[in-house]
C-alpha cells in the first residue's frame, strides 16, 4: 500500500517543482517590473497636523463603537503603516471592524530644521496635544493608547508625566526598557568609540541608511537568506505580495531627529536611565511607577531587536493594579503584522481593551 | 518509517539547512560584531565619514558663499522660521475653532468628516 503512494508522491513533487520552476521565471519578470504594493490604505482623515505631524481620525467601520477612543503613537525610526498593511492585514482595520474609534498620531519625516526637536516636545507637547484634539473630536474625556516599539516608550514617558492625564488603557508591544538587554546596539553605541555629539554636529537628523544599517546587522545573514526564500516561493502570490510589503516598510527608514538621538543614545544607551527609573524629561522624572492606568505589555519571542531581556522590566515598573505582560510567538515584526499577528496579537488586544473601553 | 525517511523532501531538507545556515552565519557574525574591536573599528569609520561630510559642508558652504548662493544653513533657517510661522498659524486657527465650538461643525470651519455623521459609542464587549 505504501509504495504506489509514495511513488505518486514523488511523481508529484517532481511535477510541483517543475511547475514552480516555471512560475518562478514568469512571476520573477512580474515581480522586477511592478512596483511595491499600496500600503496605508485605511480610510482617514487628517484631522490635524503640525510640521511633519499628522493626526488621523480612520472612519469608524462599525455601527457602534466603544466609548473611549484609541489613539496608536508610533516610533520615531519608521513609517507607521506597519500597522495599516493592506485590506486583511491591517490592525487599524481589524479594530475598525471590532468597534473602537482609532487615531494615529504619524510623525512624519522629520526635515532638516527637526533636528532640535528633543524627547520633552514629543513628550510633553506633540502627544498631549494630540490626545486633547482626540478628546475633543470624539467629544470624550478618556483615551486609550498604543505604542509599538519605540512609540512604547513615548506613550509611557506621557503616561508617567500625565498621571492625572485623560490616559484610560495603555497598550504597549515589544518596547525596550532595559538597554543592558539591547546587547548589540549597547555594544556599538558604546561611548569610547561612538561620538554621539559629533555625529548630531556634524549630520544633523541620523540618516535613516544609518539606521536601516544597524538594524540589518542585528542578523547579517537575513538579507541573503530572505532573497533566497523570495525566490524559492516565488511561484506563490500571497507570499511574494507579504513579502514585499514587508521589505518595503523594513527598508523604509526615516530620518532621526538628531537632538532626540543624542539624547536616546545617553540617557537610554549610555546611562540606561529608563530602567532605572532616573530619566527626566523637561526636568521632571520619568517614573512608570505612576502609571496607574490599566496596562498590558505584548512582547515577542523571537525579538531580534528588542530581545526579551530588554522589555522584561517594564511591567514591574508599571504602577497600575490592572497590569500583565503576554509573551507570544513571532518576531519583533511579525507580532504586530501579517499571519501570526492576525491569529496571535490583534485578538488579545481586542478582548484585552474591549473590556476597558466602556 | 523507514519507507517514509527514503521519500524524503529534498527541497525540504534545502530548506532546513538554509535555515539553519542562517542562524549559524547569525550567530557567529553577532559574536563577531560583539566585540570591542568591532565597535572601535565602526568608530574610525563614522569618525572617516564625519571628516569628510564636515570638510565638503565647508568647502561647499565657502564655495556657495562665493557665489553669492545661499548654503544650506542659510536654507534651513529660512525652514525653521517657516516652521514657526506655521505654528502660529495653528495656535490661531486652534483659538478660532474654541472660540466657535458652541456654533455647528460646518461653521466653525471644521473638516468635512467632523460633520459626518458618526455611530453611537455604546458598544459593549461580546463576554461583558
Amino acid at each position: 500500500m505504501t509504495a504506489p503512494a509514495r511513488e505518486t508522491t514523488v511523481e508529484e513533487r517532481v511535477r510541483q517543482q517543475i511547475e514552480r520552476t516555471i512560475q518562478r521565471s514568469i512571476k520573477g519578470l512580474e515581480y522586477i517590473s511592478t512596483g511595491d504594493p499600496a500600503v496605508g490604505l485605511t480610510p482617514k482623515e487628517v484631522i490635524h497636523a503640525r510640521g511633519t505631524l499628522k493626526l488621523y481620525h480612520y472612519r469608524p467601520q462599525s455601527d457602534e463603537v466603544y466609548r473611549v477612543p484609541v489613539m496608536l503613537v508610533m516610533s520615531l525610526v519608521s513609517k507607521p503603516y506597519i500597522l495599516d498593511l493592506t485590506p486583511g492585514q491591517s490592525l487599524v482595520e481589524f479594530l475598525l471592524k471590532k468597534g473602537f474609534d482609532v487615531y494615529m498620531i504619524d510623525w512624519g519625516v522629520p526635515r532638516p530644521e527637526d533636528t532640535k526637536l528633543r524627547l520633552e516636545d514629543y513628550v510633553l507637547d506633540f502627544i498631549p496635544d494630540c490626545a486633547e484634539r482626540v478628546m475633543r473630536d470624539s467629544e470624550e474625556d478618556e483615551v486609550s493608547v498604543i505604542g509599538y516599539c519605540m512609540g512604547g516608550q513615548l506613550a509611557t514617558m506621557y503616561g508617567a508625566l500625565h498621571a492625572d492625564g485623560p490616559m484610560k488603557n495603555l497598550a504597549c508591544f515589544t518596547t525596550p526598557v532595559d538597554a543592558d538587554g539591547m546587547t548589540l546596539f549597547k555594544q556599538w553605541t558604546d561611548r569610547r568609540y561612538f561620538d554621539v555629539d559629533r555625529v548630531v554636529d556634524t549630520l544633523g537628523n541620523v540618516p535613516p541608511e544609518l539606521l536601516f544599517a544597524s538594524f540589518d546587522m542585528l542578523k547579517p545573514a537575513a538579507r541573503v537568506a530572505k532573497n533566497v526564500q523570495l525566490w524559492d516561493n516565488l511561484w506563490n502570490d500571497e507570499f511574494v505580495k507579504s513579502y514585499r510589503m514587508f521589505d518595503r516598510w523594513a527598508a523604509d527608514q526615516i530620518p532621526f531627529p538628531g537632538e532626540c538621538f543624542r539624547q536616546v543614545t545617553k540617557e537610554f544607551m549610555w546611562e540606561n536611565k529608563f530602567a532605572k527609573n532616573e530619566l527626566e524629561i523637561g526636568g521632571r522624572r520619568v517614573d512608570l511607577g505612576k502609571i496607574k492606568a490599566p496596562f498590558i505589555h505584548i512582547v515577542a519571542e523571537h525579538d531580534h531587536i528588542v530581545p526579551y531581556e530588554a522589555a522584561k522590566p517594564l511591567v514591574p515598573m508599571i504602577g497600575s493594579e490592572d497590569k500583565r505582560e503576554v509573551m507570544l510567538k513571532g518576531g519583533h515584526v511579525s507580532l504586530v503584522a501579517g499571519g501570526n499577528a492576525i491569529y496571535r496579537l490583534w485578538p488579545q488586544l481586542e478582548s484585552w481593551l474591549g473590556e476597558r473601553s466602556v | 518509517m523507514a519507507e517514509h525517511t527514503t521519500t524524503a523532501d529534498p527541497f525540504g531538507m534545502w530548506r532546513d539547512w538554509m535555515a539553519n545556515s542562517e542562524r549559524q552565519w547569525n550567530g557567529f557574525l553577532n559574536d563577531a560584531m560583539a566585540t570591542d574591536e568591532f565597535s572601535q573599528t565602526m568608530g574610525r569609520m563614522m569618525d572617516g565619514y564625519l571628516n569628510l561630510q564636515k570638510n565638503m559642508n565647508e568647502v561647499m558652504g565657502r564655495y556657495l558663499q562665493l557665489i553669492n548662493v545661499p548654503t544650506r544653513n542659510d536654507i534651513l533657517a529660512i525652514g525653521e522660521r517657516l516652521s514657526q510661522i506655521e505654528e502660529r498659524l495653528d495656535q490661531i486657527e486652534d483659538g478660532l475653532l474654541r472660540r466657535d465650538a458652541g456654533q455647528p461643525a460646518s461653521a466653525a470651519g471644521a473638516p468635512l468628516a467632523a460633520t459626518m455623521p458618526r455611530p453611537p459609542r455604546t458598544k459593549k464587549p461580546a463576554r461583558a
